[in-house]
């Protein structure tokens, strides 16, 4: 490996501007850090260049543990958004400055430089200023000077964001070449997505200081994980649908089950679909592709390759909007080549059929949040809490709200049911929604503070574990806290595996199957005590418990119980796994092939 | 298309009215003084000014107040960098304060810092008491009156040396640092080439305020002919005594050496400057 970097963690004034990023990144390979501003990236490229400490972690540079070697001594180059040229110095002293800091011979210096000129195009140049050049012959200086000491890895942090998109598109093709031609390792941070796309070996998209996912451009457009990767990266429609016993249903479609895991049925899917994967039909069906329903054109824009068009739809309980998951209409995005435009105009208002080619389904658990309490002000006080704020903002949803009295309506049981934990009662309001056939439920009993830690309890089976792991990754993924596995020793005792191992599998099941990281921790003694000595104090904690059944919940709460009532975590959540099969640490499939014709694709 | 436009556009109009502004204000409170200066000098004729321009008593007073200003200057320039490289890079409490005080010696009488100095350092003083067992007299000794100038001078370097640092880009440092340079490399050949201009502008400043400086030297000075006289006082001496051709003819004379001076070094700084930015473009 090239670049390993281990749990990098960075707090700026108490809030976290990098948590747990692992990586690995291979020689040679073109990597791309992809987010939006403020989501770290370029705070983890400074991390691994050496210009900014970090706090936990390990950052190690072709087998040599770099964290705590200074940024002279890593021998990376790098290359800035605004070059950072030094503007006394002429194009050869520039390129140079790394040669002469090394006590470089002169003869050198000048065959290294000529050498470097002709590498980034422009030979002859040597005795200009920077001043003199154009921002993109610049930016090929920097590039140049970047490379002079032969570093090992390559660092180029938004070197494009100065210039025009022409020059733009010249230089991205510059410096893929030029990387090849040395065979450096490189880290390019870019908010542009195109950008990404076209240069990149593997991209990792970062959001609120965590690395999201990482994957080939290809893999992370038509089979993202997580929602905000799904929309961040082009146009999507997330609409939720509903887990069968035969499989997924959206709309009036059964698809492939989902083999990572036997989601509880009636829970909801959630399901990203391009609008290119839509097609419209006039007549009653769409030919090639899986009836969806009925829609109405609402809009039409035509932009050059291609015909955007929104319909607007009848929500039904297989086919509903992720975002406003109660709406009776909800909006989706098609689009059609500029050809199909032609050969069936549509016209606003007219009601077409609607088909789709295919769907992925996304592997979080979590859908909607749908509260439930028994007045509308107690309702609006869990909208108000921090832990319902922050997940409905970053996962792009709005609560639901339910008044209800006495039993929940089935119904609501498929998102995410949110209840109020009162004090003194314990976990006993989740545990009476898991009862009456939820697969999961969050419990708010601190309705003020920011959660900034998650503490994970599971149950000793695969399928608690799994659930556990599932929805652990959707809260980490949107809400910025650190993540505790809690072990028991003796349960690694039982099992006859050595501690350490026990611990790595487990932390190596979740970054492969769920690709996110989490610490592991084991504990003597007795669970409840565990919990409450983590739990206590300044940081709001949520209690992730995985189980495996009503009856090892009701176990577990037991056992809690009167710890917990006194003192409560400041949020809960419970969720009961229900996978019959799947193998260990088997990656997880995201696209489904339909149950009907599973020849179609 | 234009073919020659000296008069740049601007988005205000008015060049007539503010060129005619600057030449009337100009022409009252500079060239107007000056001129008249130049004409009181000119009506010696030129063996006479000769004579007492280079009288060994005035000779002396050249001596100490250029050399004591390049002195005070130079200190300024190496120690009023220090002082703003601290204020622009870090925080610290009280820096306001600090920030606050530096520009003291502008507001302050110069009379008033010149006693101040003067008690300060006389070999009773607070410090002198204890310069005294060293050999070392500060009052009334030439470096006294480098201590003088080098206090007035020192808020011009500061202030145009601050805000050019505080300009100074972090990435410049943060990629010398990561093609290997050590700190003070990049010190020298990253940071101080960038505030060179600034630099320079400040110890001309400071220079020309320590030139004409009056009031406070003549407290410090002892003001002992040949030794510890500077010329500005020499020419007070001249007026006192009624020798107003005597006074300009000085005054001439410091007016051609100061004007020399910063003319060299406006023209050091110009060449730097178009060689950073460059010829083309």
């Amino acid at each position: 490996m090239s670049i390993s970097l281990e749990q990098v963690s960075k707090h700026y004034d108490g809030a976290a501007a990098i948590s747990d990023v692992s990586a690995d990144i291979a020689d040679g390979e073109f990597f791309v850090l992809l987010g939006p501003s403020g989501s770290g990236k370029s705070t983890l490229l400074r991390a691994i260049a050496g210009l900014t400490t970090i706090d936990r972690g390990r950052i190690v540079l072709h087998g040599r543990d770099v964290t705590h070697v200074s940024a002279r001594e890593r021998e990376v180059g790098i290359v800035f958004q605004n070059y950072a040229l030094f503007k006394h110095m002429s194009v050869a002293d520039n390129i140079e400055f790394a040669l002469r800091a090394r006590g470089v011979r002169a003869a050198e210096r000048r065959r290294r430089r000529e050498e470097l000129l002709e590498l980034v195009a422009l030979p002859g140049l040597g005795e200009r200023l920077p001043a003199e050049l154009s921002g993109g012959q610049q930016q090929r200086v920097a590039v140049a000077r970047a490379l002079a000491h032969e570093p090992r890895v390559l660092l180029l942090d938004e070197p494009f964001g100065a210039l025009d998109a022409r020059i733009r598109e010249d230089l991205r093709r510059a410096i893929r070449q030029i990387q090849r031609t040395v065979g450096i390792t490189a880290i390019l941070v870019t908010h542009d997505q195109e950008e990404a796309f076209t240069m990149a070996d593997r991209i990792g998209v970062m959001d609120r200081g965590r690395l999201q996912e990482t994957d080939e451009p290809r893999v992370l457009y038509s089979r993202p994980r997580t929602r905000f990767v799904a929309t961040f990266l082009g146009a999507a429609n997330v609409l939720l649908g509903r887990h069968e016993q035969e499989g997924v249903r959206i709309g009036h479609s059964l698809f492939e089950p989902s083999p990572f895991g036997r989601p509880s049925r009636g829970a909801e899917a959630t399901v990203v679909i391009r609008p290119e994967d839509l097609a419209l039909g006039q007549g009653e069906a769409v030919v090639g592709a899986e009836p969806l329903g009925r829609g109405k054109v609402e809009g039409l824009e035509f932009v050059g390759v291609l015909e955007r068009v929104r319909l607007s739809v009848a929500a039904s309980t297989a086919l509903a909007s992720a975002q406003h998951p109660d709406a009776k209409q909800f909006l989706l995005e098609a689009s059609r080549s500029a050809r199909e435009a032609e050969l069936a105009p549509l016209q606003t208002g007219q009601n077409v059929s609607i088909g789709v080619k295919r769907v992925h389904v996304l592997p979080t658990p979590i859908g909607s949040l749908r509260m439930l309490a028994a007045s509308s002000e107690r309702i609006e006080q869990l909208a108000a809490s921090p832990v319902i704020r922050e997940l409905a903002a970053r996962m792009h949803v709005r609560p639901v709200g339910r008044v209800v009295d006495g039993d929940a309506p089935i119904d609501v049981l498929g998102g995410l049911p949110v209840v109020e934990i009162e004090r003194d009662q314990g976990l006993a309001a989740p545990m009476r929604l898991l009862e009456i056939g939820a697969h999961q439920v969050l419990g708010i009993a601190d309705s003020r503070r920011p959660i900034d830690r998650l503490l994970i309890y599971v149950q000793p089976t695969r399928s608690a574990r799994e659930a556990a792991l599932g929805a652990a990754a959707t809260l980490l993924r949107h809400l910025a806290v650190d993540a505790t596995l809690l072990v028991p020793a003796h349960q690694r005792r039982s099992l006859g595996g050595s501690s350490y191992r026990d611990l790595l599998d487990l932390r190596h099941s979740a970054l492969r199957g769920y690709g996110v990281d989490v610490r592991t921790e084991s504990f003597d003694g007795l669970l409840a005590e565990a919990i409450r000595n983590r739990a206590h104090g300044e940081r709001a904690t949520l209690l992730l418990l995985g189980v495996t059944s009503n009856a090892s919940a009701r176990g577990l709460l037991e056992e809690l119980g009167p710890a917990l009532a006194l003192d409560p975590p400041a949020a809960a959540l419970i969720v009961r796994g229900t996978s019959v099969s799947g193998a260990e640490g088997a990656s997880i499939p995201y696209v489904r092939q339909p149950a009907a014709a599973s020849a179609f694709r | 298309m234009q073919a020659h436009r000296w008069v740049q556009p601007s988005v205000l109009p008015g060049f007539g009215l503010t060129l005619g502004f600057t030449g009337a204000f100009l022409a009252a409170i500079v060239l107007i003084p000056i001129a008249a200066l130049v004409l009181k000098g000119a009506s010696l004729p030129f063996s006479e000014f000769w004579r007492i321009a280079t009288e060994p008593r005035a000779l002396a007073s050249y001596r100490l107040t250029f050399g004591a200003s390049l002195l005070a200057a130079s200190l300024n320039a190496v120690f009023g960098f220090i002082i703003a490289w601290t204020l622009v890079r870090y925080s610290f409490p009280g820096r306001r304060l600090v920030d606050a005080i530096i520009d003291l010696p502008f507001a302050l009488p110069t009379a008033v810092s010149g006693i101040a100095l003067a008690t300060v350092f006389a070999p009773q003083g607070w410090l002198g008491r204890w310069l005294a067992p060293l050999g070392i007299q500060v009052a009334y000794t030439w470096i006294g009156v480098v201590v003088a100038l080098t206090l007035i001078g020192l808020p011009f370097v500061v202030r145009s040396v601050q805000p050019a640092l505080a300009e100074v880009d972090k990435t410049l440092e943060e990629a010398a640092e990561s093609l290997g340079a050590s700190a003070w490399t990049s010190f020298r050949r990253v940071i101080l080439p960038a505030v060179a201009p600034s630099l320079a502008t400040g110890f001309a400043l400071a220079l020309a305020r320590a030139i004409g400086e009056y009031g406070s030297v003549i407290f410090i000075a002892g003001n002992l002919p040949m030794r510890t006289e500077i010329t500005p006082l020499l020419i007070v001496i001249k007026l006192e005594q009624f020798d107003y051709l005597g006074a300009a003819a000085l005054g001439l004379v410091m007016l051609m050496m100061s004007f020399l001076m910063l003319l060299t070094i406006n023209a050091l700084q110009g060449w730097r400057a178009r060689r950073a930015t460059g010829r083309g473009r």
